[in-house]
């Protein structure tokens, strides 16, 4: 019972006041021996969408990796729900995640509703198996993003758009209260990036979420970000979309990579 | 036939083995684990040699032997960072050349290293049948009880890691299983053939079917119906086991390729000629 309790303490309360949704305070990181991400603080509220912009390389998966526990810092602290990566281990069914690809083979044989359900996993717990409830929140997920009808379709028989849905819905269908979303919009078309981007603003209002969203676009991010940072191994910028925008900063974060790229470049962040 | 108890044990153990190797034969495909199969197998090789020169139980020789190469493969692309692919290739080489350096001190060649090679209908005794048996059910069970687990981890190993999948428990199980069912299958089908029902049942499985759940129906229904045709041959026309076995299995990976749903060869000919 414990597992759920952290959670539900942080967001009614009882857990005493309550620090920001998540919080980085001075963390680094370094993978084979080169910094990838130096200096990172900043702060997020509640129900916030934060657009996390910088050039290839920045170390923004790094940061969501981090964000996620996936990726231990050198130094500084991370707190997500007011609990350290340690914490955050066991409450991981709160936290939905989409990777910038998933590499799977297009004949795998499983449908849409298995894919789903294999975001319930961690909500079932090891050596139980998938009931009812399950089945119904996995279906009400699927409705949530429009693949109602398609629940028995091979994966890979979906087109590209909604197959980033069907992994939104997998995102979804647990007790989700954050929701991490690696350039989810990559190889989409403008139709349906733009598809994609109202669906999610709903969807972050009707459930409540925060949403952090990495991405390169920066204009697009703008148009649906209430936060955004913009890093290049380190912070550059924290504001609202409009102070960013244009902002001599950005450019300058941008920039760096250009010096980092001619300089030598020894190494691009990533993964 | 059946009056012969090499028989009988034979097909008993050759169901048991069609069966276990039929559920993992699925993972094998979806996860590109064929090739560390053919790996682990060889590499049971130098594990009877070891037990063949240490003058110990040869299976359990080769049960810890392969376990420990399946766990080395598993770490060395994983933790080193080497292409699992090229790691295989080193570790099964270099078992096959341990082997055969051990025979040759041993100067065993006299053991009848052709049945370990290739397996035999007469290889086995009812404790072998037991060893089987057990390793099978804890095998099987295995995959029952984490099969969630296994499927989330396969298809996208990223995200299962970030859902706190315990994704390194899951891929070392399941190589350290595929480890202990391919050592105790070699009796029956050889350490050489061993591999094809790892990766045969689940490929013809996945002509039929565009779900696991189908695609492990067709892949049992093709593993169990080749053992027992291949065992009968190999009984009637006195055959090396395994390879009768392999036979029958790969034309009905033929005959499932013809007969797809999916591709459609065998009506596109009746249509043309129609």
């Amino acid at each position: 019972m414990s597992r759920q309790c952290r959670v539900a303490e942080y967001f009614d309360g009882s857990a005493g006041e309550r620090g920001p949704l998540i919080e980085l305070d001075h963390v680094n990181v370094s993978m084979s021996g080169y910094p990838v991400l130096d200096d990172i603080t900043f702060t997020l509220g509640e129900r916030t969408f934060l657009g996390v912009v910088g050039p290839n390389g920045a170390g923004k998966t790094t940061l969501l990796r981090v964000m996620l526990g996936l990726i231990a810092p050198d130094n500084g602290t991370v707190r997500v729900m007011g609990m350290g990566p340690r914490e955050l281990k066991h409450e991981l069914h709160h936290i939905g995640y989409m990777p910038q690809t998933v590499l799977f083979d297009p004949t795998f044989p499983v449908s849409v509703f298995d894919v789903v359900m294999m975001g319930r996993s961690c909500c079932i717990g090891v050596l139980r198996f998938p009931g009812r409830a399950d089945r119904a929140a996995v279906q009400d997920g699927i409705e949530l993003v429009g693949l109602k009808g398609l629940e028995k379709r091979p994966i890979g028989e979906l087109s590209g758009g909604q197959q980033k849905r069907a992994f939104l819905a997998r995102a979804l269908c647990r007790e989700t209260r954050i929701l991490f979303l690696d350039e989810p919009t990559s190889g989409l078309d403008l139709p349906a990036q733009e598809q994609f981007m109202d669906l999610l603003t709903r969807l972050k209002e009707e459930m409540g979420l925060s949403v952090i969203f990495v991405s390169h676009d920066v204009q697009t991010l703008a148009r649906y970000s209430d936060d955004m940072i913009c890093i290049n191994h380190t912070m550059h910028l924290h504001g609202r979309p409009s102070d960013v925008v244009g902002s001599d900063r950005l450019k300058e974060a941008y920039r760096c990579e250009f010096d980092f790229l001619v300089g030598g470049g020894e190494h691009t962040g990533g993964r | 036939m059946l009056v012969h108890g090499f028989m009988q044990r034979a097909l008993v153990g050759g169901l048991v083995v069609a069966v276990v190797c039929a559920v993992f034969s699925f993972f094998v495909n979806v996860r590109r684990l064929a090739f560390a199969g053919e790996g682990i197998a060889h590499a049971a090789f130098g594990g009877v040699a070891i037990g063949i020169l240490a003058g110990i139980n040869t299976l359990v020789a080769a049960a810890v032997f392969c376990v420990l190469v399946a766990v080395g493969i598993g770490w060395l692309s994983r933790k080193g960072k080497i292409h699992e692919d090229t790691v295989i290739g080193i570790l099964f080489s270099a078992s096959m050349a341990l082997g055969v350096v051990l025979v040759s001190l041993a100067h065993a060649y006299n053991v009848d290293l052709m049945s370990y090679l290739f397996g035999s209908i007469l290889a086995l005794d009812w404790s072998d049948v037991v060893v089987l048996a057990v390793v099978g059910v804890l095998a099987v069970a295995f995959v029952a009880l984490f099969f969630k687990e296994l499927l989330f981890t396969v298809f996208d190993e990223e995200t299962a890691t970030a859902s706190g999948i315990p994704v390194r428990f899951a891929y070392y199980g399941l190589l350290i299983a595929i480890a202990l069912v391919i050592v105790v299958s070699i009796k029956l089908i050889g350490i050489i053939l061993v591999s094809a029902l790892l990766v045969v049942p689940g490929a013809a499985g996945m002509q039929f079917a565009r779900n696991y759940r189908g695609v492990m129906v067709a892949s049992l229904v093709c593993a169990v119906t080749a053992v027992v045709v291949g065992l009968v041959l190999s009984y009637s026309y006195d055959l090396a086991s395994g390879a009768s076995i392999v036979l029958v299995l790969v034309g009905l990976f033929l005959l499932a390729l013809a007969f797809s749903p999916r591709r459609s060869y065998v009506r596109r000919v009746f249509h043309s000629e129609n």
